[in-house]
C-alpha cells in the first residue's frame, strides 16, 4: 500500500532540471540503427538498415518499415519491441479517427496522437519512455509530409532528417544533399546514397528498406527488385 | 404523448448548382400550447455548415452546445473546419453513443465543400444517415414537406431560385400541421454569397 | 314506441347521400311526443352485434374523432349577442381543413357553435332544426332559445355514455330577449352570458373577460369577439384558420365578419407579435 502511494515516476527532474531517463532513451536510440527521410516535392521517401544479429535470421520475416493508414507508414530507430507498441496505439488511434469522422487521419494528427502517448511515458508511475525515435512519412490533404518523433514527446516536420547510430553525419550529407525542388526520385537516390556513408559492409536489397509515398496517396515498401534497381542506379 | 412531437418542428434542407439552403419554422411549443415563435431550429457550425435539428427542443440545445464544443476543438486541433461529410458522420456516431437512451431529434445537415460541392444528409435520432442529392425534411409534418419538395424541387437551382423554392415549401408544408409555422427562417450558402433571410408566414 | 311514425313529406330529398339512412331513422323514432321536446331513443340506431357495447364504443371512439382543436365563443351584450369561432379542423396534428362552418344556422333566430366531434355536432344540431321548424308548425310561433336548448340537451342526454362528443352554444333571440346556452354531451345544460368552448376557449376566456363590457356598441362587441377567437387561434396549435363573427338581434341573426388569421395578425401586429423578442437577423 505504502508502495502504491509513493510509486511515481522514474523520471524525476534533477536538480538541474534535467530528466535523465529521457536522455538515456535517446542514447538507446542512437545505437540504434540509422533511419532517414527525405521529403520531395511530390512524395516522401523513408528508408533504413535492416542489420541483423545472425546469418540464421530468416531476413525477409523482419519488417521494419510498417503502414499505420493507407497513406502513412512509420519507420523507427532503437528498440523495435517498443515500437510495436507505439505503432498499435497509433493504427488504433488512425482508426478511431476514421470512425468518427469517415475520414483518413491527417498525417500531423496521427503524430500528435503517438507523440502524445510518447509524452504520456515520461509522466506516468510504474513505466520507462519509448526507447525508440520514429520517421513517420505521409501524405494528406495538405501535402507529402515528414514528421520525427523522439521519446520525449518532442515531434517536429523535417524536409529531411536522420536518426539512430549515424545520425549526425547523415544529417549532414542530407543537408548537402537536400534541394526544395526536389522530386521523389531524385529523393530515394539521395536516401539511398546518405545511407550508403557510414554503412559498414556492403548495401544491398537484403539489408535496407525503403518505403515512399507519392501523389497517389498509398504509402508502399519498395520491393527488393525495386530497391536493387535504384542501387544499381545511384553506384 | 410522443416525445418527438411535444415542441414541434419542421426542416427543409435542398441542393441547388454550387449552393444549398436550409430553412426551418420558428414555433417553440408544449404540445398545443404555443409558447414562443422566435426559436430558430437551424444552427450555424461555420459559414459553409448548418446543422438543423428537430424534435425535442432541450435534446437539440444541448446537442447544438456538444457539437459546437466539438467543432471548436476539432478546429484547435486541425487548424481547418469541419467538411460537411466529416461533421455529418461526427453526428451520426455522437447520436449512436446513445443508442439505448437517445437523443430525441432528427438532425438534417447542409453544406457546401471547399469547391462549392453541395452536401445535405438527414438521419434519425440513432444517427442512421441518408444523404440525399436533393433535398431532406424533418420534424412533425414530414409527409406534408416531402409532398410539397417533390412537387416543387428542381435541380441545379441557383441560390436565388433555390431560396424560392425552399421558401414556398416551407411555408406550404407547414400549414397542414398543427404544431408548426408561425414564420420560418431561411439560410442559403454559396460560395460566394451566403444569406438568410426570415419569412413571414401563417400565426395560427 | 315506434310504432306511431310521423310522416314528413319529403324529408328523405332533403337528406343528402350517407346522412339519409341515420336521419330517417333518427326521424323514425321522433313520434309526436318526443317532437314536443324528446328525442329519438338509442335503440333506433341499430348497436353494433357484439358482447361488451361499452367496450367497442370506446374503441370506435378512438378512430371517430376528428374536429378536436377549435376555440368557440359566444356572449350577450347590450345589442344583442355575438357569435365568434375559428375554421379549422384537425386529426391529431394533422390540419385537415382551415374552412370549418362551425357556426350551425338552425333557423333565423337561432344558431348553434360547433366543438367536439364534427359529425355529431352537424348531424344533432339539424335534428334540432327539425324538431324547432316541428315545433313551430304545430304551435304557430317561434320556439324559445330555452326549449331548443333543452331538446337539443334531452337528446344528448338519451344517448349518454353512448360516445357522443359535442360542445355547443345555442344562441338567438326570443320574446324574451337575446340569450346563449352551452349544452354538451354529457346532457349538461347551462344558461349564461359569456360561454367559449373548444380547446382554444382559455386563451379567448381571458381576452373576453379583460375586455367584455354590457354597455358595448356592435363594432367594439364584434372585435372583442374576433379578437378573442384571434388570439386562441395564435396560442393554440390546433385553432386556426379564419374567424367568423355572428351578431344576433331581435331580427335575427346576420354573419358580420369572415377574416383570415393571417390577415388579422398583419393587421394587428405589422411588425411582427411581441411573442418574438429577437430581431429578425
Amino acid at each position: 500500500m505504502a508502495e502504491s502511494a509513493y510509486s511515481f515516476s522514474l523520471t524525476t527532474f534533477s536538480p538541474s532540471g534535467k530528466l535523465v531517463q529521457i536522455e538515456h532513451a535517446l542514447n538507446a536510440v542512437n545505437q540504434g540503427a540509422t533511419s532517414l527521410g527525405i521529403k520531395a516535392r511530390d512524395g516522401v521517401v523513408i528508408a533504413t538498415e535492416k542489420k541483423l544479429p545472425s546469418v540464421l535470421v530468416d531476413k525477409d520475416s523482419v519488417k521494419k518499415i510498417v503502414q499505420l493508414t493507407p497513406e502513412i507508414g512509420v519507420i523507427y530507430s532503437g528498440m523495435g519491441p517498443d515500437s510495436r507498441i507505439l505503432v498499435r496505439k497509433a493504427r488504433k488511434a488512425a482508426q478511431t479517427y476514421f470512425m468518427t469522422y469517415n475520414e483518413r487521419i491527417p498525417v500531423a494528427q496521427l503524430v500528435r496522437e503517438v507523440a502524445t502517448v510518447m509524452q504520456e511515458f515520461t509522466q506516468s508511475g510504474g513505466v520507462r519512455p519509448f526507447g525508440v525515435s520514429l520517421l513517420i512519412a505521409g501524405y494528406d490533404s495538405h501535402g507529402p509530409q515528414l514528421y520525427q518523433a523522439d521519446p520525449s514527446g518532442t515531434f517536429f516536420a523535417w524536409k529531411a532528417s536522420a536518426i539512430g547510430k549515424n545520425m549526425t553525419d547523415a544529417k549532414e550529407f542530407l543537408e548537402k544533399r537536400y534541394a526544395e525542388d526536389m522530386l521523389l526520385e531524385d529523393a530515394i537516390g539521395a536516401a539511398l546514397l546518405t545511407l550508403k556513408e557510414g554503412f559498414e559492409g556492403a548495401m544491398d536489397e537484403d539489408n535496407i528498406e525503403v518505403g515512399i509515398v507519392g501523389k497517389d496517396h498509398e504509402f508502399r515498401c519498395l520491393s527488393k527488385s525495386e530497391i536493387k534497381d535504384y542501387l544499381e542506379e545511384i553506384l | 404523448m410522443s416525445i418527438s412531437t411535444y415542441n414541434g418542428a419542421a426542416i427543409i434542407a435542398m441542393s441547388g448548382k454550387d449552393c444549398v439552403a436550409i430553412g426551418c419554422d420558428l414555433r417553440l411549443g408544449i404540445q398545443n400550447q404555443t409558447l414562443a415563435t422566435d426559436f430558430k431550429k437551424v444552427y450555424k457550425i461555420h459559414d459553409r455548415l448548418y446543422l438543423g435539428l428537430a424534435g425535442l427542443a432541450t435534446d437539440a440545445l444541448t446537442l447544438n452546445q456538444r457539437f459546437q464544443f466539438k467543432h471548436n476543438m476539432y478546429k484547435l486541433r486541425e487548424e481547418r473546419n469541419m467538411k460537411p461529410a466529416t461533421f455529418a458522420h461526427m453526428v451520426s456516431k455522437t447520436l449512436y453513443e446513445k443508442r439505448f437512451g437517445p437523443y430525441f431529434v432528427e438532425p438534417v445537415i447542409a453544406g457546401i465543400d471547399d469547391d462549392g460541392t453541395p452536401y445535405i444528409t438527414g438521419m434519425d435520432s440513432l444517427g442512421a444517415m441518408e444523404t440525399s442529392k436533393d433535398f431532406m425534411v424533418a420534424g412533425t409534418a414530414p409527409n406534408s414537406l416531402w409532398g410539397v419538395c417533390e412537387s416543387f424541387y428542381r435541380p441545379n437551382l441557383g441560390a436565388d431560385d433555390l431560396f424560392e423554392t425552399i421558401s414556398q415549401c416551407l411555408l406550404s408544408g407547414v400549414d397542414r400541421d398543427a404544431l408548426s409555422g408561425w414564420g420560418a427562417v431561411v439560410y442559403v450558402i454559396a460560395k460566394d454569397k451566403s444569406f438568410v433571410r426570415t419569412l413571414k408566414g401563417r400565426m395560427d | 314506441m315506434a310504432s306511431t311514425r310521423l310522416n314528413v313529406p319529403g324529408l328523405d330529398g332533403r337528406c343528402a347521400g350517407a346522412s339519409r339512412a341515420a336521419a330517417t331513422l333518427a326521424l323514425g323514432g321522433a313520434d309526436l311526443a318526443s317532437l314536443a321536446g324528446g328525442s329519438p331513443v338509442a335503440s333506433e340506431f341499430p348497436l353494433p352485434a357484439v358482447q361488451d357495447l361499452d367496450r367497442f364504443e370506446n374503441n370506435v371512439q378512438e378512430l371517430v374523432k376528428p374536429e378536436h382543436g377549435t376555440t368557440t365563443l359566444g356572449f350577450i351584450f347590450r345589442d344583442g349577442v355575438i357569435i365568434a369561432v375559428d375554421s379549422r379542423a384537425s386529426q391529431g396534428s394533422y390540419v385537415s381543413s382551415q374552412t370549418v362552418k362551425k357556426v350551425i344556422e338552425i333557423n333565423p333566430y337561432l344558431v348553434g357553435t360547433m366543438a367536439g366531434g364534427a359529425a355529431d355536432c352537424a348531424f344533432w344540431q339539424r335534428n334540432l332544426g327539425m324538431q324547432c321548424r316541428m315545433f313551430e308548425l304545430k304551435n304557430k310561433k317561434r320556439i324559445t332559445v330555452c326549449a331548443a336548448s333543452k331538446m337539443l340537451a334531452n337528446t344528448m342526454y338519451s344517448y349518454k355514455g353512448m360516445g357522443l362528443s359535442m360542445g355547443s352554444m345555442i344562441g338567438g333571440w326570443d320574446p324574451s330577449g337575446p340569450a346563449i346556452y352551452y349544452v354538451d354531451s354529457d346532457g349538461q345544460r347551462t344558461k349564461g352570458t359569456i360561454f367559449s368552448v373548444g380547446s382554444g376557449s382559455l386563451y379567448a376566456y381571458g381576452v373576453l373577460d379583460q375586455g367584455y363590457k354590457w354597455d358595448m356598441d356592435v363594432d367594439t362587441a364584434v372585435e372583442l369577439g374576433q379578437r378573442a377567437i384571434y388570439h386562441a387561434q395564435f396560442r393554440d396549435a390546433v385553432s386556426g384558420g379564419t374567424c367568423s363573427v355572428y351578431h344576433i338581434t331581435k331580427d335575427g341573426w346576420t354573419k358580420i365578419r369572415g377574416n383570415n388569421h393571417y390577415d388579422m395578425h398583419y393587421q394587428y401586429y405589422p411588425g411582427g407579435h411581441p411573442t418574438a423578442a429577437n430581431d429578425v437577423i
